[in-house]
């Protein structure tokens, strides 16, 4: 009788967490109407990967106006700079409207966590891009994934036909401020000591050499500009 | 020892039923009480309605504010005249700034006299609350028989009077077009008792005369759709065959606009669909349609309206006017219509907030853009697809008119018919269109691709904007039905009053409102008294941390 009680009990409860469960579901009818874009089309088949992912991953979508749609199934073309969503509830693969979006989010199956932010970008080939946003502080450091498309020596693809063409990664990082805007910066020692003074730079390179950071990578990067920044040292924009 | 860590329950006085739970399963169970306990805690806390005035003159502008329980889930409370047989006048949506909120509703002049209600609810809250007024026609005047018919009801709590609201420097009589000012104090103790903003008003009031506030609970489940900011359209969809509610229905909401909204809803097993429109503002004019995604079955769309209480009001009680308010209520109404042949304006509207509007249309940045009346004139949709459309192919066999988009994607024609838009409203019957002439047509814009809207896809986008947008040319329907409801109201103020030496009349009734006043220890607001004497109270008011209003008053004469 008393293992009665408690299942009814519990059954009750049970009952209110799903009724407040309804809620979510409402509005999810209410947030897949926001996705607005086109079909997306294959690329043509080259070697190298035209996507930042080999497959679709979780990630969320910030909107541009604020709101925000979590638990999509998203990839990036970093051939093309946009983002594509899997719709599962009609088997499309959707090309989302960069302008309807600010931003978006890729989760990693291992678990990490990969912000990307829709900026202008004022310098060669100017236009609103999707950059990576490796370090957020006040001076952000920011990674445009691109691949291009180009030449190559002739080679035969999977089924034996003769391609001579590849996409090839071509990462650009940036340093930037709202105030100044984006200066170029490729990773390693030297071009990184070169955004300082003269002074500074053997500052700098003691702060690296006592904190044994290397930046041979964009990690160690990210590093060194935390270090820098955690010492007040001014980058030359 | 084992047998001390446990509970006995008895069960009917039987003692064979006695039970035994054991104490690890208590903290559980007590968990599960609580849980269950905790959504009526809602019970404590009703809207609290508060007008500027008590009597009104049909043609005035009645001022409110609005506190709303602390627990209040939904952004948005609405309030609506109703006659005393709970049948709907007029109404307003206000939107809440913590839990709190103020607005302006016309009175109607069609209004006869009698008493009315105000009716104050959201989605989320089952307890509703109605506050009686009285008004007078502007132009029949009060009523020839002496006896009124009030609500009566349930009383919510009384508010609670406090004098440590200090309200000082206020005189006792003041003469017309007088300048006046009036000091707040908050105790420390009492600031730290109030949450939100106080109210603060001065208005000219009728002794002998006050109104009733009642609580109405109603069974109405509003729940869906209430933890959402914005304006909830809600409704049903039904089989036409069998008034069965339909399952998989697409729903659709269109509201004509510079740049047109287009939402869609698919039904589930019980039919329903509820569409949320936040940050928009004053009268919208819409479109609801929908069409069966499957099987082309006949629907019918059922919009509910949740405000009505018509027949819901069953207690009404009987009053009377005094033949001293009777011979007030009639100066009133000469000032009103002294008022209205003056066109004085005593509310402005504010700003609205800025907020982030799309950028686009929901159907995407088209491919091409074309204004007809740029070229030569073209008779029909036909000639003018053939001529300046191009990848638009409108061919009309046999007076059946079909349309086909190219897509440029793969550089064919889409088989299906394309989404089609005029004047911001998707339509299905080219019909519609095929007479449109370029002398008609002010631009047209296409997506020549397959585009996405959430769930839905359209073979391309055609969107015809017209030299003149008429939303009537839609007939309605079973499925197609034009629905116009209030938005968000914009936030209003008082204007300032007319110069003191100024030769025209100063009519105003209420003479200081200030709903959203931040609480600071010494307040000082400065008014002027209109050329209406009699008796004016002022109200301080706020909203304690425990749910209760708390408020202080005083009054003058004007002579």
């Amino acid at each position: 009788m008393a293992n009665r009680i408690i299942y009814i009990i519990m059954l009750l409860g049970l009952l209110t967490a799903t009724s407040s469960m309804a809620q979510d579901q409402e509005s999810g009818n209410w947030d897949t109407e926001k996705i607005k874009g086109t079909r997306h089309f294959p690329y043509p088949s080259y070697s190298g990967n035209p996507y930042l992912t080999d497959k679709f991953i979780s990630g969320e979508i910030d909107f541009a106006d604020g709101e925000k749609i979590e638990k999509l199934f998203l990839r990036y073309s970093t051939y093309r700079d946009e983002v594509i969503y899997f719709n599962r509830g009609i088997s499309a693969q959707i090309v989302i409207d960069k302008l309807s979006i600010s931003g978006f989010t890729l989760f990693g199956d291992d678990g990490t966590k990969r912000v990307f932010r829709q900026q202008y970008f004022n310098g060669f080939n100017s236009g609103n891009r999707f950059f990576e946003v490796l370090s957020d502080r006040e001076i952000t450091l920011l990674a445009y994934r691109s691949v291009v498309l180009q030449y190559c020596p002739v080679y035969n693809n999977e089924i034996g036909i003769v391609k001579n063409m590849e996409y090839v990664p071509s990462f650009n990082y940036y340093l930037y401020t709202n105030k100044d805007g984006y200066i170029p910066i490729k990773i390693g020692k030297n071009p990184f000591l070169s955004k300082f003074t003269k002074p500074n730079q053997k500052l700098v390179r003691k702060l690296l050499r006592q904190n044994k950071i290397t930046i041979k990578d964009e990690p160690g990067m990210v590093k060194a500009l935390e270090l820098v920044e955690a010492n007040r040292i001014a980058i030359n924009f | 020892m084992k047998e001390k860590q446990c509970i006995i329950l008895r069960g009917g006085g039987n003692s064979y039923n006695k039970k035994k739970i054991k104490v690890r399963n208590y903290p559980i169970i007590v968990f599960l009480l609580l849980l269950s306990l905790s959504g009526r805690s809602q019970e404590k806390e009703n809207f609290k309605l508060f007008t500027d005035r008590d009597v009104y003159i049909s043609g005035e502008t009645l001022l409110l504010k609005v506190y709303a329980p602390s627990d209040e889930r939904s952004k948005v409370v609405s309030v609506d005249l109703i006659n005393f047989i709970g049948k709907k006048i007029t109404g307003i949506n206000l939107e809440t700034n913590e839990n709190q909120s103020n607005g302006t509703i016309y009175l109607p002049d069609s209004l006869s006299s009698g008493t009315y209600i105000l009716h104050t609810f959201s989605r989320s809250e089952t307890t509703h609350t109605l506050k009686e007024i009285y008004v007078a026609n502007r132009f029949s005047g009060v009523t020839e028989t002496n006896t009124l018919t009030r609500p009566s009801g349930e009383k919510p709590e009384n508010d609670l009077k406090l004098s440590t609201l200090q309200i000082d420097k206020i005189e006792k009589s003041y003469k017309k077009r007088e300048n006046g000012f009036v000091e707040l104090n908050l105790p420390k103790d009492l600031s730290e008792r109030l949450k939100g903003n106080l109210d603060v008003s001065i208005a000219k009031i009728i002794p002998d005369y006050n109104s009733d506030s009642f609580i109405f609970h109603t069974k109405q489940n509003l729940a869906q759709g209430n933890n959402k900011e914005g304006i909830i359209i809600e409704g049903i969809v039904i089989d036409k065959k069998t008034s069965q509610p339909f399952k998989n229905a697409v729903v659709t909401l269109s509201i004509p606009d510079s740049l047109p909204v287009f939402r869609y809803y698919i039904t589930k097993s019980d039919g329903h669909f509820f569409f949320q429109l936040k940050n928009y503002y004053g009268l919208i004019t819409s479109v609801l349609q929908c069409y069966d995604k499957t099987k082309n079955q006949p629907l019918k769309i059922i919009i509910k309206n949740d405000s009505s209480l018509q027949g819901s009001l069953q207690t009404l009680g009987a009053g009377s006017l005094s033949p001293g308010i009777r011979k007030v209520i009639s100066r009133d109404i000469e000032a009103v219509t002294i008022r209205k042949i003056f066109n004085h304006q005593y509310i402005k509207l504010l700003p609205l907030n800025p907020h982030k509007k799309e950028s686009y249309p929901f159907y995407g940045v088209p491919n091409n853009i074309v204004y007809p009346r740029l070229f030569l004139d073209l008779a029909d949709f036909t000639e003018i697809s053939r001529e300046l459309l191009p990848g638009v192919r409108f061919r009309t066999n046999s007076r059946i008119p079909s349309l086909q988009l190219l897509n440029s994607g793969s550089a064919q024609y889409f088989i299906d018919q394309p989404l089609v838009i005029l004047d911001g409203i998707p339509i299905m019957d080219l019909n519609a269109i095929k007479d449109l002439n370029s002398k008609k047509i002010d631009r047209i814009e296409i997506c020549l691709n397959e585009r996405f809207y959430g769930d839905l896809s359209f073979s391309g986008v055609l969107a015809i904007y017209t030299n003149s947008p008429d939303i009537s040319r839609y007939g309605e329907s079973d499925e197609l039905v034009r629905y116009t409801m209030n938005g968000i109201q914009p936030k209003s103020t008082l204007n300032p009053p007319p110069d003191q030496l100024s030769t025209e009349p100063d009519l105003r009734n209420v003479i200081l409102w200030e709903p959203s006043v931040i609480p600071k220890p010494y307040l000082q607001f400065n008014f002027r008294t209109s050329d209406i004497t009699g008796k004016y109270r002022l109200i301080i008011r706020g909203k304690g941390t425990d749910g209760s209003i708390i408020y202080n008053e005083k009054t003058f004469e004007v002579n």
